[in-house]
């Protein structure tokens, strides 16, 4: 018998999807049960009362949480959420319930053995659920209560070599594809660079000094599984300038119909034969290809990195050779002044190992100038918006470049600087009134 | 239930404190076949919906079978997700950005027993545990936020509307019928913490109620200072309010009109709730993409000013989504997306084909760029 | 500026405005301090190390206050 109905919840216990409902009711019965004799650190019951609280907010069409600001564990500005129940009577299970950000290995890859020592830390210490994973990437512990906050973060820090997330005005864990690891798209290792950055600015993404949040991201194509150019501050997207590789006898295998286009992905209809002037050619937003007597040509100086045609025949064409990445600043999402992508900024920048013109000529001095500069909960692309480009051009030193803009400007209100104009500003006012009369 | 001490002194909190170590090194997880072919991919193929090879220039190949995860996720499935991992791929499994599960295994022989395994494990109501799928040219998961199982602004929920949506479109989880992939994603309040301003398809919940003033607790829970400076729009000053018993207190005033339901004011201050059972309810966005491909990356639009939080299913709003989704997929040609479909039919034409009102709450009129997204050409469609 | 110097100017400065408010953005202290955010920034820290600052999140923004100080803590039920 549950300890609270929850007839709203219980109608998304059918269908197909996974229920996360029945999930939690799962969490329940095996909390009540104990098979394992835990000594469980918070209420037995949490997972009962989180569903009774759900089902509240079912009823009511309002959430029953309020934030709470002052909890997290000592030394770090970030990496915990405080909430509380706003019926703690009711449902005393979960009267504190905050959320812990754990920050997750690049590339998303796991061992079982790791998975299954974070279960059992949360499950003796927590609610026994989590988030796989936050939306900026982090292994989210949904709920637990105050005390147990530093006792979880010497267990992840100690036992498990972990440490927390990113929270508040810190950077903010970043997060990366899958990479070289298994992708054949990418032009650098998004593992690698997230990484050592993460690494590198642990102090940044612990202890809030920034004016706002700050994401990075690193996408290995222009497909952008990871979304880096929507939604970090810094984006890394890999990049190839050489020439795309061409295997012509692929090339008809496709076109013979032999090999599925696009990978396969389209095979949930019939669309008809695959047809490479439609498909490939007749898509190319450059216009820069073309397929006679058999053989396909690129001419790839004109190419502008689009994906689509490896992307519709991965066998018969890879990315070039010479590979590093660009860099877009400036993305967010809509709050406050509407959303923004990223702002080229860096066509082009090799991807090696320790890395250091990456964080020496452009993550830093932005960094620097964002710190002195922003105001108060002022995103990156909000600033660059403010003080404009050119301002972030001088702060990275990067030349200015016909490829970081859409198209040049419309209206010719040049904010022109005194060196920039032959003889300065300084006139003598008598010597023009030699020709020209008051 | 006692309690037990993990070491840490709360005393010293400093004493044998461990900081700064970030997260555990990826290639401690990386499974033999992905570390020994680590850049060496040569291409990839979807072999069936949620099935994907992907094959090495050493001749090795990775089976990937993806299967859909609720991001919301007790420890007792994720010990689940480690048994079949330890059955059938040797210890190991990675998530994606949008929260599915892949299971990898190193030889095609594989493949079948885990799908198999997988697609016969069922929830009590009958639910799949682990819907293989995902992939190419259909509907992935949808990525989500907290709503209400843990959020203190949200304006709708986050598991149970995605729940909802994945219900009435799991054949395209299932399947790879449409003109390109489906993105579609979810934020339960305007402030987004999952950034949802670039999918195809955008489920966003939003307040239309500006806060109420608690004006007897509102000098006692909160500081003022902090709750004028929290708002975006400076909708919020600071005011003296007199009590039905007499008494004069220092409070608020909210000018209504310039409030945006962000809520940014109720983090810093209790006293100013703003959820409401009918002022809250869904915005829905269409036509955005991330990827380069073809076109350049772009927003999503507003097609859907509100739709009421109808709980537990939100039939209203699966209706419409499945109606964009049918009407996309008849209409669109192979390899576009949502927004260059609108784009290339006009929007005004998109309207039509998905039957849905356009409304004057769908014309921007907030701030400088809203001038540029009105029509400023005759070429438009009767 | 000495370290001792920087943490008197930084609680002076709390203290006076706590009438109003007791938490403060990073440029508010770097403000106070009237340096360099990297510079504040290593105050800051040590501060904090030394339980005279805490942290203050809304989740997306972070602030700092002194201990105990301020309404938040009642409102939060961890006084």
């Amino acid at each position: 018998m549950a300890k609270h109905e929850t007839p709203l919840l219980d109608q998304l216990e059918t269908g197909q999807w996974p229920s996360f409902v029945t999930d939690i009711k799962r969490e329940a019965e095996s909390r009540a049960k104990n098979e394992r004799n835990i000594e469980y650190q918070i209420p037995a019951d949490v997972c009962e009362d989180l569903l009774g609280v759900l089902e509240l907010s079912f009823k009511h069409g309002r959430t029953h949480w309020k934030h709470g600001g002052i909890v997290g564990v000592f030394g770090y500005g970030g990496g915990v959420i405080g909430r509380y129940c706003d019926q703690p009577e009711q449902f005393p299970g979960v009267a504190h319930f905050h959320t812990m950000r754990v920050s997750q290995p690049a590339g998303k890859f796991y061992t079982t053995k790791y998975l299954e020592s974070i279960c059992d830390l949360w499950e003796r210490r927590g609610s026994g659920i989590t988030n796989m994973h936050g939306s900026t990437g982090d292994i989210i512990f949904l709920g637990t209560t105050t005390p147990q906050l530093e006792e979880v973060f010497y267990e992840l820090s100690h036992n498990l070599n972990q440490d927390l997330g990113g929270s508040g005005s810190n950077l903010r864990t970043p997060s990366d594809c899958v990479g070289q690891a298994r992708c054949e798209f990418a032009c650098f290792d998004t593992q690698a660079l997230c990484h050592d950055l993460t690494n590198e600015y642990q102090d940044e993404l612990h202890r809030p000094a920034f004016p706002y949040k700050f994401k990075f991201k690193f996408d290995g194509c222009p497909n952008c599984c990871v979304a880096s150019i929507a939604r970090s501050d810094l984006s890394f997207i890999g990049l190839w300038r050489d020439e795309i590789r061409i295997d012509q006898e692929a090339v008809k295998a496709y076109v013979g119909g032999e090999i599925p286009p696009n990978g396969g992905a389209h095979a949930g209809r019939d669309w008809g034969a695959f047809d490479i002037q439609k498909e490939v050619i007749g898509l190319c937003p450059t216009e820069c290809m073309r397929y006679e007597n058999g053989k396909l040509e690129i001419n790839n100086k004109e190419c502008n990195h689009c994906m689509h045609c490896i992307n519709a025949m991965p066998r018969a064409l890879r990315v070039g050779e010479d590979r590093g990445c660009a860099m877009l600043a400036g993305a967010k999402a809509p709050i406050l002044d509407g959303a923004q992508m990223g702002t080229l900024i860096v066509p082009f920048i090799k991807v090696e190992p320790p890395y250091t013109e990456i964080k020496e000529t452009v993550i830093e001095p932005i960094w620097d100038w964002w710190m002195e500069e922003g105001k108060n909960r002022e995103r990156l692309g909000e600033l660059m918006k403010r003080q404009g480009l050119q301002r972030l051009l001088e702060v990275t030193g990067f030349a200015p470049d016909a490829r970081m803009v859409q198209e040049p400007r419309t209206n010719p209100y040049i904010f022109w600087k005194e060196d920039e104009v032959d003889g300065g500003w300084e006139r003598d006012i008598n010597e023009f009134r030699k020709h020209h009369q008051r | 239930m006692a309690f037990i001490s993990s070491g840490y002194n709360p005393g010293k909190p400093m004493e044998n404190r461990i900081t700064d170590i970030g997260p555990r090194h990826f290639e401690e997880f990386y499974p033999p076949v992905i570390k020994n072919n680590k850049g060496k991919w040569l291409y990839h193929e979807i072999l069936e919906p949620g099935v994907l090879v992907h094959v090495s220039e050493t001749g090795d190949e990775v089976y990937t079978v993806r299967v859909g995860g609720c991001r919301l996720m007790s420890v007792s499935h994720i010990r689940e997700i480690c048994e079949i991992a330890d059955k059938h791929c040797d210890g190991y499994l990675r998530f994606t950005t949008r929260n599915n599960i892949e299971f990898m295994v190193d030889s095609k022989d594989k493949v079948k027993p885990l799908v198999d395994d997988l697609m016969s494990r069922k929830q009590a109501g009958g639910c799949y545990k682990f819907p293989v799928g995902g992939t190419g040219a259909g509907i992935t998961n949808i990525v989500h936020t907290q709503g209400w199982i843990h959020c203190h602004t949200p304006a709708t929920d986050g598991s149970g509307t995605v729940k909802a949506t994945l219900d009435v479109m799991f054949d395209d989880f299932r399947n790879m019928r449409l003109p390109a992939q489906v993105r579609i994603s979810m934020a339960c309040c305007l402030n987004m913490c999952g950034a949802v301003h670039c999918s195809d398809i955008a489920i966003l919940g939003y307040h239309r109620k500006p806060p109420m003033l608690d004006h007897e607790y509102m000098d006692k829970m909160c500081e003022i200072p902090l709750a004028v400076a929290a708002c975006p729009t400076a909708a919020i000053k600071p005011s003296k309010v007199k009590l039905a018993d007499g008494s004069e207190v220092k409070s608020v005033e909210v000018r209504n009109e310039r409030c945006m339901f962000c809520g940014n004011c109720y983090t810093m201050c209790p006293s100013m709730p703003l959820a409401d059972d009918v002022g809250d309810g869904i915005v829905l966005m269409a036509g955005g993409k991330v990827s380069n491909r073809i076109s350049a990356p772009k927003f999503s639009k507003v097609v859907v000013g509100f739709i009421p939080n109808e709980m537990p299913r939100w039939p209203t709003m699966t209706d419409t989504i499945k109606r964009i989704v049918e009407a996309y997929a008849a209409g669109a040609r192979k390899y576009e997306r949502v927004g260059d479909w609108a784009e290339r039919i006009g929007w005004e034409r998109f309207f039509e084909k998905c039957e849905i009102d356009f409304t004057h709450h769908l014309i921007d009129d907030f701030r400088d760029p809203a001038y540029f997204t009105w029509r400023q050409t005759t070429n438009f469609k009767f | 500026m000495e370290y001792e110097e920087a943490k008197q100017k930084i609680l002076d400065g709390l203290t006076k405005k706590l009438k109003s408010k007791s938490k403060f953005y990073f440029n508010d202290l770097s403000k106070i301090m009237g340096v360099k955010p990297r510079e504040a920034k290593k105050v800051v820290n040590k501060m904090v190390e030394e339980g005279l600052l805490e942290y203050w999140s809304s989740g997306s923004t972070s602030m700092y206050g002194m201990p105990g100080t301020g309404k938040q803590a009642a409102a939060e039920h961890e006084d």
